[in-house]
């Protein structure tokens, strides 16, 4: 490797290993023997599948080989977006390299490495799939290192792509908002393609007898033209022993590789040296209207530590594109499956299922919007610590501040699924009562855990809350849910056994039998109580502690 | 229990601070007294523990032992009396990159309890325009350059009038005359009866407002006083605060290594 191109890969290689090295042992091996867990069994899925369509669908090797590359370029598109920007035009660290005596060229190609390190683990799933429809077809040897040799040049074109449509949306957003909306984008597809294939594809697969593929012939003969179907077509070739054919279908699938790397390193050392990207650029996005005159203040009285931080967070959340990003895509998969729950079709019973998707609804939404409460104070923090004002104060403060949104969700769902499923009105204030005392014990929790192990440094609020507070949070939930909805059971039943109305196997149906289960809920009820004021006890205590200095983060 | 204020008591007091980090002491028994209304100089290297001194003193450290007093009043034992008498910027402002600076102020005051109304409105139009932050009235802080971030914290900070000012580098990333407002600002303080403690490596900005100043080197105390006392010490008349410092400090063998980086270069 030509020398800066070299040194350059080198320190981004010894970065990686350093970031490696800087986590915790035991992190790092939970998250290696997951990767080997759920990864092992994937990949051979892929490869099965592959094989069995080469070897069952001689006559739809062509289109399904066409349709894998141009899938795997949608969403190599879509999801890698990200990455490419953060490699290529967000980092302090390539405004050292910029102002080196470096070429661009150099920069552009170490950093294009980079930024095809997701498109490239996107594709691996894709290649092993490849590589199953060449053994299942019996192709020949010659078919294993072109589709390998296809799929790294599918990777260099769409991350080229990508970095020149960047290099033009650049002119008119900054680098960091395109960051963050292209996050959400992928995010939202990533959660829609996860509840597409849960909700209708898996069953579709999982119905016995020969899949139709009509369909997937007639879309692939419209997109025959497209670049992305000639690494297929070159593959298709190779095992139909048509060698000249594969040979320009993968020819031309090299060049145009190459025009579009020259294209991009062109545009890219042009939008440098515009001072766009890494420059900041079109900073007049994140610029607000000045204002033209100030309004007078009509309030009165002392100000409110409590209400300034509510008002403080809603116009930080409101105004930071990145946190709102990021929500968005968490919030898709309640809701998607709260819907698809919600079908005719489910298997569950019509109160007890409303109770048991309420409670993970409400779960879900504290966790997503509770968890990073403190946390995402980030520098902040510490002027809040300095401030005469009790840590538990600020507890307080936040679970106020997270609690209405859960509410107002948990209300409208309990009334939808209750609507949905033509429970009575009884049912629907027991579901609304019920989901409100969710909604206040899963946020405490869910702020508690945030306060325990905060992480103040992390841009990304989904990384904002450390192992512990994690567990904590996760596990204060599970016991809260399990605690409420023993309660909810004993009240329920324990009215019934009371009145005589209900039968529980061999146990008397009698009225003392009924106060005892009704008394049983209320110790179930104190018991959640004290679940999740102890974690705020520990929150309270672990914020009071907290000494560590946090840098600044962008 | 702590004793309530006392006015006859100093403004900020240091009584045998110690912060350890494992076996490292980064502050090792310091100990001074800043005096109401005096510009008190903390002085040291990069490294010496003057900010780990600093956040002790407003409470974001808990120090090993020892005791941080302001206006009296143990910050450990009663952080919140402490906590609201007291101001403290940060190298680096604490500020909200989200809100706008006017948003930030309010932010501040609400959180010190400060009564709301037209009164507070124009001591914030007052700051905004003393800092030429007027203008950027409608930008969020996150747009600030590093000098104006470091204004409204200080204006954050003036904007409550606590009688005990800690503030470290004040005038970093300041232009000259930001930096000379600064001064006179802080003068200006002095005379109403502010104790501000100046954390600062600018030895012409402590020589120009400290009537006293403490020098630190290694996390201990190694000289104390008014210029003129810190003379007597080293022994060296007529020898400004540069001299001072770099001879308490033992630094002047700097001037021998640059020689012979220069040499060993050519």
């Amino acid at each position: 490797m030509p020398g800066a191109l070299g040194i350059i890969v080198r320190a981004e290689l010894l970065a990686f290993r350093n970031r490696l090295l800087k986590r915790n042992p035991v992190g790092l091996a939970a998250l290696g023997i997951v990767t080997l867990v759920a990864g092992g069994p994937i990949f051979v899925g892929a490869f099965a599948i592959g094989v069995t369509a080469g070897h069952f669908l001689p006559f739809a090797i062509d289109p399904l080989l066409a349709a894998a590359f141009t899938g795997l370029s949608l969403l190599m598109l879509v999801v890698g977006f990200p990455t490419v920007i953060a490699s290529l035009f967000v980092g302090r660290d390539l405004l050292q390299l910029v102002v080196a005596p470096v070429r661009t060229r150099d920069i552009f190609i170490a950093r294009l490495l980079l930024a095809m390190t997701a498109n490239l683990l996107i594709s691996a799933l894709v290649l092993v799939g490849v590589l199953g429809v060449g053994a299942g077809a019996g192709a020949p040897w010659l078919y294993f290192p072109i589709a390998v040799l296809l799929l790294g040049a599918q990777v260099v074109v769409i991350t080229a792509l990508q970095a020149i449509l960047m290099t033009m949306i650049l002119r008119w957003v900054p680098a960091r908002l395109a960051r963050d909306v292209a996050a959400a984008i992928a995010g939202l597809t990533g959660a829609g393609l996860y509840l597409a294939w849960n909700l209708n594809l898996r069953q579709t697969f999982g119905r016995k007898g020969r899949p139709d593929i009509s369909s997937l012939t007639s879309i692939v003969q419209r997109i025959d033209w497209l670049p992305t179907t000639w690494p297929g077509h070159t593959l298709s070739a190779t095992i139909e022993g048509s060698f000249a054919g594969a040979l320009a279908w993968l020819l031309a699938t090299l060049v145009l590789a190459a025009l579009l790397v020259a294209m991009a390193e062109l545009l890219y050392e042009r939008t440098l040296l515009s001072g766009l990207g890494i420059f900041g650029g079109a900073t007049v996005v994140s610029r607000r209207r000045a204002q033209t005159a100030i309004v007078p203040s009509t309030a009165k009285g002392a100000g409110s530590p409590s209400l300034a931080i509510a008002r403080k967070d809603w116009l930080g959340f409101r105004r930071d594109v990145r946190r709102l990003t990021r929500l968005l895509p968490a919030l898709l998969l309640p809701i998607g499956y709260a819907v698809a729950l919600s079908q005719p079709g489910r298997t569950l019973s019509g109160f007890w299922s409303n109770v048991a998707l309420v409670t993970f609804l409400s779960m879900f939404m504290s966790s997503a919007l509770a968890s990073p409460s403190i946390p995402s104070e980030r520098r902040g923090f510490q002027l809040l610590r300095m401030a005469p004002l009790p840590m538990w104060q600020l507890l307080r403060a936040k679970v106020l501040i997270a609690l209405p949104p859960v509410l107002a969700t948990m209300l409208v769902f309990s009334v939808a699924v209750a609507v949905a499923s033509k429970s009575g009105a009884g049912q629907l204030v027991e579901l609304i009562v019920f989901g409100a005392w969710l909604a206040l014990g899963f946020v405490s929790i869910s702020v508690a855990g945030g306060a325990i192990d905060p992480h103040f440094e992390a841009t990304d609020d989904r990384r904002s809350v450390g192992l512990l507070g994690t567990l904590a949070a996760i596990g204060g939930s599970v016991g809260f849910s399990v605690l409420s909805i023993g309660a909810l059971a004993g009240f329920l039943f324990g009215e019934q056994v009371a009145a005589g109305a209900a039968s529980i196997g061999p146990i008397p149906t009698t009225p003392p039998i009924g106060v005892a289960m009704i008394l049983g809920g209320v110790l179930l009820v104190i018991a959640a109580c004290a679940l999740a004021g102890g974690l705020l006890f520990i929150a309270n205590a672990r914020l009071r502690s907290f000494e560590a200095g946090i840098t600044a983060t962008t | 229990m702590t004793a309530p204020f006392n006015p006859a008591s100093p403004a900020v007091e240091a009584r045998q601070l110690v912060k350890r980090y494992g076996t490292i002491a980064a502050v090792d028994g310091v100990s001074f007294q800043a005096m109401r209304g005096e510009i008190f100089g903390f002085l040291g290297s990069n490294g010496a523990g003057k900010t780990t001194t600093l956040r002790m003193l407003c409470g974001l450290l808990r120090p090993t032992s020892g005791i941080a007093l302001i206006d009296g009043i143990d910050i450990q034992a009663n952080p919140l009396a402490a906590k609201a008498r007291l101001g403290y910027l940060d190298e680096e402002p604490f500020v909200h990159p989200h809100l706008t600076g006017r948003e930030f102020l309010h932010f501040v005051a609400d959180l010190y309890r400060m009564p709301r109304g037209p009164q507070r409105d124009a001591r914030m139009t007052r700051l905004l325009n003393l800092f030429d932050l007027a203008q950027k009235d409608g930008e969020l802080i996150g747009s600030y350059s590093h000098g104006m971030r470091q204004k409204i914290g200080l204006a954050s900070l003036l904007i409550r009038e606590p009688s005990v000012l800690l503030l470290d580098e004040p005038t970093n990333g300041l232009d000259p005359r930001s930096a000379r407002l600064v001064k006179d600002l802080l003068e200006e303080l002095a005379a109403r009866g502010t104790t501000v403690l100046l954390s600062t490596h600018i030895l012409e900005v402590a020589q120009a407002l400290c009537r006293r100043v403490a020098i630190i080197d290694r996390g201990r105390i190694v000289a104390i006083g008014s210029i003129d006392d810190l003379r007597a010490q080293a022994g060296s008349e007529g020898a400004n605060l540069e001299d001072l410092f770099l001879k308490l400090t033992a630094g002047p063998e700097s001037r021998e290594m640059i020689e012979r980086l220069l040499d060993a270069g050519s």
